[in-house]
């Protein structure tokens, strides 16, 4: 279980918090979705969630995040790093770039946490099944195309079999089927018992994919519950959070006096 | 005289032989002669005109060249050649990621195995970036085809954005990387692992002994000095 | 130099791109692009979608085809000056980004077009008020959060005044208010009488906001016509072929019979020509 309780950050050499009180608890098996608009915090609360922040940025954290009934102060950034990982949008990023082959660079993080050789390899190749990379596994990582890098990405964090996932936009770069296989690995992680936490702008996504959702903005939690209750909130407008497809047109076919069943329905039969 | 010379020519016939061996030697040859030839040609000319000598072979306005002159310039060429060629070979037959995660295996340190190495890819890594940023640069007009007034004009559009997106991911990627637990101390298991052989063992062996012995014979004076 | 009354403003025929010896990225693409349309190129990664545009300012030369921009050939002519008529957005604003300020930013493109004076600040003014960064003239880009470094490399673009826009993948990375604001440039573009075409990945997107789609795979155009026929009852199969799902609302209206419903306006509109009762 992934606990941060009363978090407040500030940035090194920054005068204001810009994360206030935060609680958030990240159960075992669960996928919590965290959705707001742009400079809201998200990125941040990613960073403190993992233990990044302070542990590897600086700046100053009140409050306390607690990793499997661990404290996380005063833990160094490779002993956090064999309990959670964070991923950003930008594969670019997440590139080490001293990899030769796509398989070298996702065999990398078990690698450097001292595994011996056949784990490493074993989870290598868990990782790029997971996300169907098997083509790719010779491919120089800086030839691929944006999609392909953050797919790469995530199965880089994958392999490293941590208990505890947190992904910021992990789908940013991804088509349509990209971002299906995305959730179908994540499903498959937490119903292995892998707690997620994923920051997203696609709704719909989250929308299948996760058991509760968060809003954040201003550096505060405004909402926080199951994703049908807070999927249905219309004050998810306000925060310029767009709701996902079934809970805006149920609103607007019951607004317009139509019978907002079909909806589910529709989504139900899929497409032929 | 002849002695000043033998040593070095040994040794450079035995590195264009291996070299051909390797299927290298005329790649060998031309990348020695492009390392060596601007500072022969300068060690060349100061010697042969400069260097203190009583027979005088030809006069080139004040300076004399003397024979001392012209075989100290030899001595050192073939000392130049000797070594381009050794370095030469060594650089073009060792793919610098194996050499790297091998002296990792051998106890470098991890964080240094990375430095190296992430030197190696930069160069790439900025091409790749540089390209990218032409393309969306030219899409806004920049002209990068025309007067050579243009294309320096062009100079910060290009170079300005290679810079500071490096500057700006520098934080987000040693995120990124602690995260996969770079820097943890103590060894890791590579998946690499050059391959060696006994006979490799036994060459490096002997060289390691012949060094020794050179070293030894230069000392104790036995080796010809350079005039 | 211009196209006459009538000509497409873009057109490839028989467009053949291979890359360095590889793939063909694209496969003998006939596109054919009228004045003031706007058009959605939609369809897996890897299906060509970024090489087909890449084509239409000549960043990309065919390897086989011709591509017309503006009723001339681009053969021959110059990025730099395919640019005055197509202006392409980049996805990642970050590769392009240099100028101290948001105003030297946007002023980097017209100016390379030759606009100086009172039409320059004219043309960057009105690109801020578009994209919303109006207050931020004198920030530094850097400074400005990634959806409005987006908006700023679409600004850069739009001040550029071309008859074309083309944008690439304009609303990955925006939040809700950042699509809406992508949404208003593109009506005010047409409005203008521009042509725009995107590359997107949101259908629902693409259903309201353009009047034409088109769908790639493997290098080729498989489906092109209005939201609704893209997204019609027949179209799914092929959309499927290529992994792509028509959005929700089209979903819905053809399981209540309404015909193709590509948007929530078009499904409300539909359904609004029943009474609730029925």
């Amino acid at each position: 279980m992934l606990h941060l309780s009363g978090a407040s950050y500030r940035y090194a050499g920054y005068s204001k918090e810009v994360l206030h009180e935060i609680d958030l608890v990240l159960g075992d098996g669960e996928i919590v979705g965290l959705v707001g608009p742009n400079e809201s915090g998200k990125s941040t609360l990613c960073l403190v969630a993992s233990g990044l922040a302070p542990a590897s940025i600086g700046g100053s954290l009140r409050g306390t995040l607690t990793l499997d009934g661990q404290p996380t102060a005063g833990l160094s950034t490779y002993a956090l790093a064999e309990r959670v990982v964070v991923g950003f949008q930008n594969p670019n990023t997440q590139r080490s770039g001293i990899a030769a082959t796509v398989f070298e660079e996702i065999a990398l993080g078990p690698m450097n946490l001292g595994l011996p050789v056949a784990e490493t390899v074993r989870r290598t190749h868990e990782a790029i099944a997971r996300l169907r990379l098997e083509a790719l596994v010779r491919r120089d990582p800086l030839r691929l195309s944006g999609g392909q890098a953050q797919l790469v990405g995530i199965a880089s964090l994958l392999a490293m079999r941590p208990r505890h996932i947190i992904l910021d936009e992990p789908t940013a770069q991804l088509d349509p089927a990209g971002t299906r296989l995305v959730g179908d690995a994540l499903r498959a992680l937490a119903a292995e018992g892998t707690s997620l936490l994923i920051a997203e702008h696609k709704t719909d996504l989250l929308d299948g994919l996760c058991t509760r959702i968060i809003a954040i903005d201003d550096g505060r939690i405004v909402l926080d519950g199951p994703t049908a209750t807070i999927f249905d909130d219309p004050r998810l407008a306000e925060l310029g959070v767009e709701a996902p497809s079934r809970a805006r047109l149920s609103r607007a076919l019951a607004d317009g006096g139509f019978d907002p069943s079909v909806v589910g329905a529709a989504l139900a039969g899929g497409v032929a | 005289m002849i002695g000043g010379y033998l040593g070095p020519l040994v040794i450079v016939a035995i590195v264009i032989a291996s070299a051909s061996v390797a299927g290298v030697a005329g790649r060998l040859v031309r990348l020695s002669l492009l390392l060596t030839l601007p500072i022969a040609i300068s060690v060349v000319l100061v010697s042969v005109f400069t260097r203190a000598g009583t027979h005088v072979v030809f006069t080139i306005g004040p300076f004399d060249a003397t024979t001392e002159g012209i075989d100290f310039a030899g001595q050192t060429l073939v000392r130049l050649l000797a070594i381009s060629t050794s370095i030469g070979l060594f650089g073009i037959t060792t793919d610098p990621r194996s050499f790297v995660l091998d002296l990792e295996r051998r106890r470098l340190s991890p964080r240094f195995a990375f430095v190296a190495l992430a030197t190696l890819e930069a160069v790439p890594a900025m091409v790749e970036r540089a390209s990218v940023i032409a393309a969306a640069q030219r899409a806004r007009g920049l002209d990068t085809e025309g007067s050579i007034r243009a294309r320096i004009r062009g100079l910060l559009p290009l170079a300005g954005p290679v810079v500071l997106s490096s500057l700006t991911e520098v934080e987000e990627r040693s995120l990124a990387l602690e995260v996969r637990a770079f820097g943890r101390p103590g060894r890791r298991e590579l998946l690499w692992r050059m391959p060696d052989s006994r006979t490799q063992l036994a060459v490096r062996g002997a060289l390691l002994l012949a060094l020794v012995a050179t070293i030894v014979a230069r000392i104790t004076g036995t080796f010809p000095q350079l005039p | 130099m211009t196209a006459a009354p009538g000509e497409p403003i873009l057109r490839t025929e028989g467009l053949v791109h291979v890359y360095a010896g590889e793939t063909r990225a694209l496969d003998g693409v006939d596109l054919s692009v009228a004045k003031g349309e706007r058009l959605a190129i939609v369809g897996q990664n890897g299906s060509g979608k970024s090489t087909l545009v890449r084509h239409f300012n000549g960043l990309l030369r065919p390897t086989e085809g011709r591509v017309l921009v503006d009723g001339d050939d681009a053969a021959g002519r110059r990025v730099a000056h395919l640019s005055a008529t197509v202006g392409l957005a980049f996805q990642d604003p970050d590769r392009q980004i240099f100028a101290p300020t948001v105003k030297a930013e946007v002023a980097f493109g017209p100016r390379n077009l030759g606009r100086r004076g009172s039409e320059l600040d004219a043309a960057v003014a009105d690109a801020l008020r578009a994209t919303g960064l109006d207050r931020d003239a004198g920030t530094n880009p850097y400074d400005l959060g990634y959806s409005r470094r987006k908006l700023l490399a679409l600004a850069s673009i739009l001040a550029m005044g071309t008859p074309v826009v083309v944008l690439d993948e304009p609303t990955t990375g925006q939040d809700a208010r950042g699509v809406d604001r992508v949404r208003q440039i593109v009506g005010e573009l047409a409005a203008r009488g521009r042509t725009v075409v995107a590359i997107s990945h949101d259908m629902r997107f693409v259903a309201e906001t353009f009047d034409r789609v088109v769908v790639m795979r493997d290098g080729r155009i498989v489906l092109d016509g209005t939201p609704a026929e893209a997204f019609a009852e027949t179209a799914w199969p092929m959309l499927a072929s290529t992994f792509l799902e028509p959005p929700l609302a089209a979903r819905i209206g053809a399981r209540l019979g309404l015909g193709s419903t590509p948007s929530d306006e078009a499904l409300l509109f539909r359904m609004g020509k029943r009474l609730p009762t029925d």
